[in-house]
């Protein structure tokens, strides 16, 4: 019986197209206990950790969901005929750290953190589904105020905001790195 | 890099000018270049050095160039209050300096977040996931024909002559955003596979609105975000995702 309800499981994260959070399990699965849906979450991760297989369940905004294995990467593209998938602009990229680390956050005070204007990026962003609006700051023009959304989390492989790391693991980061060799190929 | 002849070098200095995301990467660059400890820059220094770098940029896009201006004027604006005489010595709180130490330190981790963005993102890139792939059409669905501009429009101003005569209202004055409309149809789009166009512009409130739309949705089948598809001739038209745009996200 209980493997029956891993099975199940199984099937439910395989047929979601975003991360299937364990609230959505629970709400679908109503004829088994809360405690029951757990251990046979667990059960069924540490199969997929200790199989061979070439698919594994990844835990991405706060849900499951499959993925293929990055190792496997060029084969998938072979098949799909993708040369390579785009990735984000430094300039989005930047614009995604300060929407990330200062939410929520209005287009003028990200500009103001990039010292260059980021409608653009912003609108770019807001395209892509990374960011979303959250409503309106209640200061002079109204300006609309933003916020990742769960897409950002499911793009960066991130379970939730947190797994970002903290302002004083970034400042650790740039002590690390202290004043690294610049590349000749950056003189101006 | 050794540089082969100078037209190379040349060709390759231009790209370096870009290389900076905006003035304060810029200003961050030339602190490290000379090792200089953020809390405590020689303000004439790096001030000079910022406007060297501006004067060697020939051809500048002058957007851009603004906000280069601007922590310039900053610059030399902080430079000018530590030369004003005072009665007494300022305290270490007071140091004009300061507002810049802060926002450069903020742009910084800024920075070490890209990067690390920057690495999830790479490493994610490689697991393929249910949702990341290009839609795979079934045999059936590829029988779906694309609905020329013409179809829609005609479709369009049947539905609308339909509901003017349905319904007569008192005309509120309200603005609609192309760019809005564009943004709802995309929304809707993310939560459902398909828009059938019927039913959509039935929603609409006023013919204003719904022309909105329209013209939305014409500039998304434009710019090749969407197509709008029907089974066969006479059939409800659906308005989908592009697959290289689905691919894209």
């Amino acid at each position: 019986m209980e493997n029956r309800l891993k099975e199940i499981i199984e099937s439910l994260i395989f047929i979601s197209l975003e991360p299937l959070t364990l609230e959505k399990i629970k709400s679908v699965l109503t004829e088994y206990e809360e405690k029951e849906i757990e251990t046979a979450v667990q059960d069924l991760l540490e199969t997929y950790i200790t199989n061979e297989r070439g698919i594994q369940i990844i835990q991405a905004a706060g849900g499951y969901l499959f993925s293929t294995k990055p190792e496997h990467d060029s084969w998938v593209k072979r098949l799909l005929k993708v040369e390579r998938k785009s990735r984000l602009s430094s300039a989005a990229l930047e614009t995604l750290s300060a929407v990330a680390y200062h939410q929520p956050i209005t287009l003028a005070e990200i500009s103001a953190l990039r010292g260059v204007d980021s409608s653009h990026t912003l609108k770019t962003l807001l395209l892509k589904r990374l960011v979303k609006i959250v409503g309106r700051k209640k200061s002079p023009g109204n300006p609309l105020i933003y916020r990742t959304s769960d897409k950002f989390l499911t793009h960066f492989g991130l379970n939730s905001i947190k797994d970002l790391p903290s302002p004083e693991e970034l400042s650790r980061i740039l002590e690390e790195e202290g004043a690294p060799e610049v590349e000749e190929d950056h003189t101006p | 890099m050794k540089h082969t002849n100078l037209m190379e070098a040349l060709s390759d200095y231009q790209v370096k000018l870009e290389v900076f995301e905006g003035p304060l990467d810029l200003l961050l660059f030339l602190i490290r270049k000379k090792k200089i400890d953020i809390h405590d820059i020689p303000m004439a220094t790096v001030t000079r050095e910022y406007l060297e770098y501006l004067n060697q940029k020939e051809r500048i896009n002058l957007d851009r160039e603004a906000e280069f201006l601007l922590i310039a004027a900053l610059l030399i604006c902080i430079k000018s209050q530590m030369l004003l005489p005072r009665e007494k010595p300022l305290e270490e709180e007071q140091d004009p300096r300061q507002v810049l130490v802060e926002r450069l330190l903020d742009y910084q981790r800024m920075k070490a977040a890209s990067g690390f963005l920057k690495d999830r993102e790479e490493e994610e890139t490689q697991k393929w996931k249910r949702t990341g792939l290009p839609r795979m059409l079934s045999e059936e669905e590829t029988e779906y024909i694309e609905v020329s501009l013409f179809n829609l429009a005609e479709s369009f101003f049947t539905l609308m002559k339909r509901k003017e005569r349905a319904e007569i209202k008192t005309i509120k004055r309200q603005e609609y955003s192309l760019e809005e409309k564009m943004k709802e149809i995309l929304t809707l789009l993310d939560a459902s596979e398909f828009l059938d166009f019927l039913d959509y512009f039935i929603q609409q409130e006023s013919f204003e609105e719904a022309l909105v739309a329209f013209l939305g949705l014409l500039e998304l089948i434009k710019s090749r975000i969407v197509i709008a598809v029907q089974e066969s001739h006479f059939k409800p038209i659906k308005v989908w995702l592009q697959k290289e745009y689905v691919k894209r996200n």
